[in-house]
């Protein structure tokens, strides 16, 4: 395998090119995240010719059969698979920076199945329904995860902290959705509702959209100034220190962020792994290793791969479709395989 | 070297002495062995009562049970005790044998008690395999054993060949191990929901792994898969010795030493495969079998006592997870996990470079 990760050591370029490359690679994600989202409102099992999906959404209260598809479903999931996406780019990328840990991802380390065992506690011993609700218990299992992930694995003894992350993430996603089968297999109805949950998709959740997006649309707008911290921190503690920052203030800042970020993710969709860890890991090969600009772009990047996997989804199969969650994880497990290749990254 | 010249060099008393005292040690040993090995079997004998008189729902004469075990009565009793609770209790029995073998096998081999059937992905593909098998083509004759060994030994391929760089790097084999076992869960996920009859004892036999509607083709299928296992890890156990010692030594006592790596590698696989393609992918034991072993009667005799621990594992699990209060009855495997990733985290956080086998 090559290694296309740009060096660490490269000299810094003048300020204001990189700046400009910026703005040019921000546009052209936001142009390729336009195209997917005209992508995915246009394909789908039930073929609408892009003159009448125009004529469509020119007419939003036209009566038919497709204007219905497209109002009510494609449109919807859209927007959720844009909002969720971007939520789960920037969770990832936060994770990684302020963990160190190129392998670092709301899935990977076992927050997103935290979440989705507090949502199913709360479902069946709080009686809470409504997405709103979900979204509280996600922010609390995940919140609640990730201080466990942390804790026990910067305590490992495995030689490596990348490893010992991970492992601390399998194993508590192993507990979580253990947890999840104990308390839910008694009841058919509710399991059959929560495996395909479980498994993370855009289906049917058109209604989940209003309930999320404040949500969402918070956690993102705290993460964007982020970048600048995120900078700071990355030369390490005392460098940060030096510079001014209240270093253990600003981690935790971040951590509150990125959790946020993914109960919201998670609660709306359920627990989709590894779009978190390739778009910040895209963002990061595009970019460099600047947080403002790569926090935006690993955003987008999001969006772009869970869009883009949603309409793969849609469309491998003659009928019926394959969950996001399986195609995220078919797309990303490649990725993680190689990052784990990587000399560097895994020290004995 | 010098010490054993030291030693042969001193007074033939003081050799004597130090010889006798080895022995001591090495009867001592195999005593504590044997014990814990009878320990073991009475607790399993015990536990397989347990299982088939308390066996879930359902009631059966007491004087019945015993003629109903052997196939001697009809009706009730006979469905109760001989189709369902006898092949159920003899499947966590074997399963859980093949578990610890399989990794007892790599722990040895590896040299790292993570690296495990388990948490390098085998079971998952063994389960990916053997879910394709029985939701596509479930006519198939043996079908069930056969592609999940296939799918092991494909991912075990895989595993090998991407963690090959420079050396094979334990971590790397792990990392990469995780990763292909998503890939198989999720395909397997996929599978289920794709195919329509399906009820959620076979989801949860498959993605959890469970023991529930266990008949006696699978009891058939683990016991001669069990008898193969223990009779080609027998014969790998001179050259697994002498590879603890280092590849160079095992070299020189002669052993093939990429040969016989593969050959355990394989068989590992295998035994691993054999159990998951009747049970599914009960996680942990392989895992936890190995060090438990370890703990009771030392690295180097844990395992051949590693399937006994496996086997009580799982057919104690199981009899919780039907009997216990408040939570029974649910999956062989939640049970399993739940006790094993606590002791995963442990063995993550407590374990020194070269302290377990």
């Amino acid at each position: 395998m090559f290694d296309t990760s740009p060096p660490a050591t490269s000299p810094p370029p003048p300020a204001r090119t990189r700046s400009s490359r910026g703005t040019a690679l921000v546009l052209i994600a936001c142009t390729v995240v336009a195209c997917a989202v005209v992508a995915s409102v246009a394909l789908g099992a039930r073929d609408i010719s892009p003159p009448e999906v125009v004529r469509i959404l020119l007419h939003p209260h036209g009566t038919g059969y497709d204007s219905h598809v497209l109002w009510t479903e494609r449109i919807p999931r859209t927007l959720l698979g844009l909002t969720v996406g971007a939520a789960l780019g920037a969770s990832g990328l936060m994770m990684q920076a302020l963990t160190m840990n190129p392998l670092a991802d709301p899935g990977v380390l076992g927050i997103e199945q935290g979440a989705a065992m507090f949502v199913v506690l709360g479902i069946l011993f709080l009686g809470v329904t409504g997405v709103t609700g979900y979204f509280w218990l996600a922010l609390a299992g995940a919140a609640f995860t990730a201080t466990l992930v942390y804790l026990i694995g910067t305590r490992t003894n495995v030689g490596s902290s990348t490893l010992g992350l991970v492992l601390a993430g399998v194993a508590l996603a192993a507990v979580m959705s253990s947890l999840i089968t104990l308390l839910v297999v008694r009841d058919e109805a509710v399991y059959a509702h929560l495996r395909f949950w479980s498994m993370g998709q855009l289906t049917g959740r058109a209604k989940v959209l209003d309930e999320i997006l404040p949500f969402a649309i918070a956690g993102l707008l705290l993460a964007l100034p982020f970048g600048r911290t995120l900078n700071v921190l990355s030369m390490g503690e005392e460098a940060a220190r030096g510079l001014g920052i209240r270093v253990e203030r600003s981690q935790l800042l971040g951590a509150a962020v990125a959790v946020l970020l993914c109960a919201a993710a998670t609660a709306a969709v359920g627990p989709v792994a590894f779009v978190g860890l390739v778009a910040a890991h895209c963002a990061r090969m595009l970019t460099g290793a600047d947080h403002r600009w790569s926090l935006p772009l690993s955003m987008a990047c999001g969006a772009i791969l869970l869009i883009g996997a949603d309409i793969a989804g849609r469309l491998v199969l003659d009928h019926g479709e394959i969950q996001v969650g399986v195609m995220t994880a078919v797309v990303g497990t490649p990725f993680f395989v190689w990052l784990a290749r990587r000399r560097n990254l895994v020290r004995v | 070297m010098e010490l054993i010249t030291r030693v042969t060099s001193v007074d033939p008393t003081l050799r004597d002495a130090t010889l006798a005292r080895l022995r001591a040690d090495r009867r001592a040993r195999s005593r504590r062995t044997v014990l814990t090995v009878s320990v073991l079997v009475a607790a399993l004998v015990a536990l397989l009562v347990a299982s088939v008189l308390l066996g879930g729902v359902g009631r059966v004469e007491p004087a019945d049970v015993l003629p109903a075990a052997f196939g001697m009565r009809t009706g009730l009793a006979d469905y109760m005790i001989f189709r369902i609770r006898v092949p159920r209790a003899l499947a966590a029995l074997l399963s859980g044998a093949l578990f610890g073998l399989a990794g007892a096998l790599y722990q040895r081999l590896v040299r790292n008690p993570l690296a495990t059937p388990d948490i390098v992905g085998i079971s998952a593909g063994a389960g990916a395999g053997a879910t394709t098998v029985l939701l596509l083509a479930p006519a198939l004759p043996l079908g069930a054993p056969l592609a999940a060994v296939t799918g092991s030994l494909v991912l075990l391929a895989a595993v090998y060949a991407l963690s090959l760089r420079g050396g094979l790097n334990t971590y790397r084999l792990v990392l990469v191990g995780i990763g292909l076992s998503g890939v198989c869960t999720a395909y397997t996920n996929y599978l289920f929901s794709v195919a329509d009859q399906h009820s959620i004892a076979v989801a949860m036999r498959w993605l959890i792994g469970s023991v529930n509607g266990v008949d006696w083709t699978g009891v058939t299928t683990l016991a001669v898969g069990l008898l193969l296992c223990v009779l080609c890890a027998a014969r790998l156990g001179r050259p697994l010795s002498s590879m603890s010692l280092g590849d160079g030594l095992a070299t020189g006592l002669g052993t093939s030493v990429p040969a016989a790596r593969v050959a355990v590698l394989a068989l590992g696989a295998g035994a691993a495969a054999l159990a998951t393609s009747v049970v599914g992918p009960i996680g942990f034991v392989s895992l936890i079998s190995g060090p438990i072993a370890a703990r009771l009667v030392g690295a180097d005799r844990a395992f051949g006592v590693a399937p006994f621990v496996g086997a009580a594992l799982v057919l104690g699990a199981d009899v919780l997870a039907q009997n216990a209060p408040l939570i029974s009855p649910v999956p062989t495997g939640v049970l399993t996990a739940l006790l094993g990733a606590p002791y995963f985290v442990w063995l993550i956080l407590r374990r020194r470079p070269g302290a377990t086998s």
